[in-house]
């Protein structure tokens, strides 16, 4: 049932509370059938503003008929009690308050009454501010909603903004190095070429032994040369399995062994990155939540994926840790999914991590 | 008007509607009278009950579209809910009046003592607002159509027999007859008492008008859409 649906339940069960009050009073103390067309017409009017929302004016018919009735019979100012319910379910409290101030006019006045008064404005009343607290709070939980959908959003773009770079500073790293081997070794190595075969053609011993120092000292650059390119090419930072191996090594907790199969250089830098993530996430879990001694790492490059498991020798747990994954592994499987693939954990034979993560075609 | 005149075509379409609509009126003309009590012929205050078993039967048909799912297919053409509910509430109104006015009339063709028909004819037709709106309130909560059928005529047996129009009210214990008068059907039996014991003009509106006040409350209620 929603709480909607439950407001109007209650307010609907205090009316009929109301009518069958009356009704008791009607039967028990009484009895003229004029008294029961009163009910019927205050029955109809609150029909009336079940079935369509009619405004707070509408109650006015309600307080007339009862005054009409005030001569014939006392069951009337208890029906009074009906308008200040509604009053005050529409947040309208202070119209309710007259009635009380009209009670000191009336020739019937009983303690009862005013109790009976009092009660009807407190469940209106509560059941104002019961809706009032309902409509902030569904306006609230739209509010996350909304922020929610956009963080996932930014998310998501941040994920292929990473990408997108990762692409980049890969095909300007390749730019670079083809500009320098065309710009030094390039020329070094044609020069080299052509003091070559103007050796062959040399007739001068001295002209050929130039020609031989030449080759000899281009040679020698273009070697300095390819040394340093290749030196400037190779990362400061471990990148790819090393990064991964790293970590192991500066976790100490529990005897973790890595096994790695397949062409491992065909992972992308941004895949590395979720997979080093997640390997991280997974030890975290296992130092937290588990009592393994030892734990696997396995990364294995086959086809057109590549696939991270990590698996514990913990306990066997009952429930699924899936169903209460925290927000970390929540947000790798965003990403994973983000990237084309997927993560999914287990604890049905100790803790168990596999990420999966679908390689970029060559070409 | 088309659903109208549908309505009516539909309302006499099954062997057992037309024994209902036509020949339990005519039955109640010949109904001979009581000693004392009732205070009209016993047709006549038997009447009542038929006019309750009718407005079922027929607000029924309604109950059928929905449940058959016709309503919700109406909900798609260019009629409006509050026409379909207007045009069979109408259909039904006028097949109640008719009867009421077979069984007043026959009556007045047959002999019977009715004192004042057209006081008689106010009541039923009152009385057939009253019971229809009723049955229309009651198919509204069900959604088996024989569940309704069968739990209204209990019902039906029930408010004939504590509203005074089976026995007499005098019978029943103070507090029964207290709540009686909770019952249209008490009210009914009022208004025959009314229109035989020849009380004021105003008696007779006082009655008809609780009864009309019956119909709309309970019209209120029942007029809600639902589709399943």
């Amino acid at each position: 049932m929603s709480l909607r649906t439950e407001r109007t339940w209650l307010a609907n069960g205090w009316r009929l509370l109301h009518f069958g009050f009356l009704t008791y009073l009607w039967i028990g103390f009484d009895d003229a059938e004029n008294t029961f067309i009163l009910l019927l017409l205050l029955f109809l009017l609150t029909s009336l503003r079940w079935r369509f929302e009619l405004p707070a004016v509408f109650l006015l018919p309600d307080i007339l008929i009862c005054v009409l009735y005030f001569p014939y019979t006392s069951v009337s100012y208890y029906a009074l009690a009906l308008p200040i319910f509604e009053w005050a379910q529409r947040g309208r409290w202070p119209f309710s308050l007259s009635v009380f101030v009209a009670l000191g006019f009336v020739p019937f006045f009983s303690g009862w009454l005013l109790w009976y008064f009092v009660l009807a404005l407190f469940v209106g009343f509560f059941l104002d501010r019961y809706a009032r607290n309902l409509e902030q709070w569904k306006k609230e939980a739209d509010e996350q909603r909304k922020a929610r959908q956009e963080l996932e959003r930014v998310k998501a773009e941040l994920l292929e903004a990473q990408r997108s770079v990762s692409k980049q500073a890969e095909l300007t790293e390749r730019y670079r190095i083809a500009r320098q081997l065309h710009d030094h070794l390039g020329h070094d190595l044609t020069g080299a070429s052509l003091a070559l075969q103007a050796h062959a053609y040399a007739e001068d011993p001295e002209e050929a032994k130039s020609l031989l120092q030449e080759v000899k000292s281009r040679l020698e650059r273009s070697t300095h040369s390819l040394r340093e390119t290749v030196h400037d090419a190779t990362p400061v930072a471990p990148i790819g399995i090393e990064n991964l191996e790293r970590a192991l090594l500066h976790f100490q907790e529990i005897d973790v062994s890595l096994r790695k199969s397949g062409d491992l250089l065909s992972v992308a830098a941004y895949q590395w990155s979720l997979l080093e993530a997640c390997l991280k996430e997974a030890l975290t879990n296992i130092v937290r939540h588990s009592d393994a001694t030892a734990a696997e790492v396995t990364v294995q490059v086959a086809g057109a994926i590549v696939r991270l498991l990590v698996q514990d020798d913990g306990t066997p747990r009952e429930n699924n840790a899936q169903s209460e994954s925290g927000s970390g592994l929540r947000s790798l499987n965003m990403r994973a999914r983000a990237l084309g693939g997927s993560l999914s954990t287990s604890a049905d034979n100790g803790f168990l991590l596999v990420c999966v993560l679908p390689l970029e075609q060559e070409g | 008007m088309t659903i109208f005149y549908f309505t009516l075509k539909r309302s006499f379409a099954n062997l057992a509607n037309l024994i209902f609509l036509t020949a339990a009126p005519i039955a109640c003309i010949f109904l001979p009278a009581g000693e004392g009590w009732p205070p009209l012929a016993y047709g006549y205050a038997y009447f009542g009950i038929v006019i309750l078993f009718v407005a079922i039967r027929l607000a029924q048909i309604m109950m059928e579209d929905r449940v058959k799912g016709i309503l919700k297919r109406l909900s798609v053409a260019p009629v409006r809910y509050f026409s379909y509910l207007g045009q069979h509430l109408l259909a039904y109104a006028v097949i109640l009046i008719l009867q009421s006015a077979v069984v007043v009339l026959g009556g007045w063709i047959a002999g019977q003592e009715l004192h004042r028909p057209w006081a008689l004819f106010a009541l039923y037709v009152s009385f057939s607002f009253a019971a229809l709106a009723m049955a229309l309130a009651w198919i509204s909560v069900f959604r088996s159509k024989d569940a309704a059928f069968l739990f209204y005529m209990s019902l039906i047996v029930l408010a004939a027999l504590l509203g005074g129009i089976i026995l007499p009210l005098e019978i029943f214990p103070d507090l029964l007859r207290r709540i009686a008068v909770i019952l249209p059907t008490f009210w009914f039996a009022e208004g025959l008492k009314s229109i035989a014991s020849a009380q004021p003009f105003a008696d007779n509106v006082r009655i008809n008008a609780t009864l009309c006040l019956y119909a709309l409350v309970f019209l209120v209620l029942g007029s809600t859409r639902r589709m399943q």
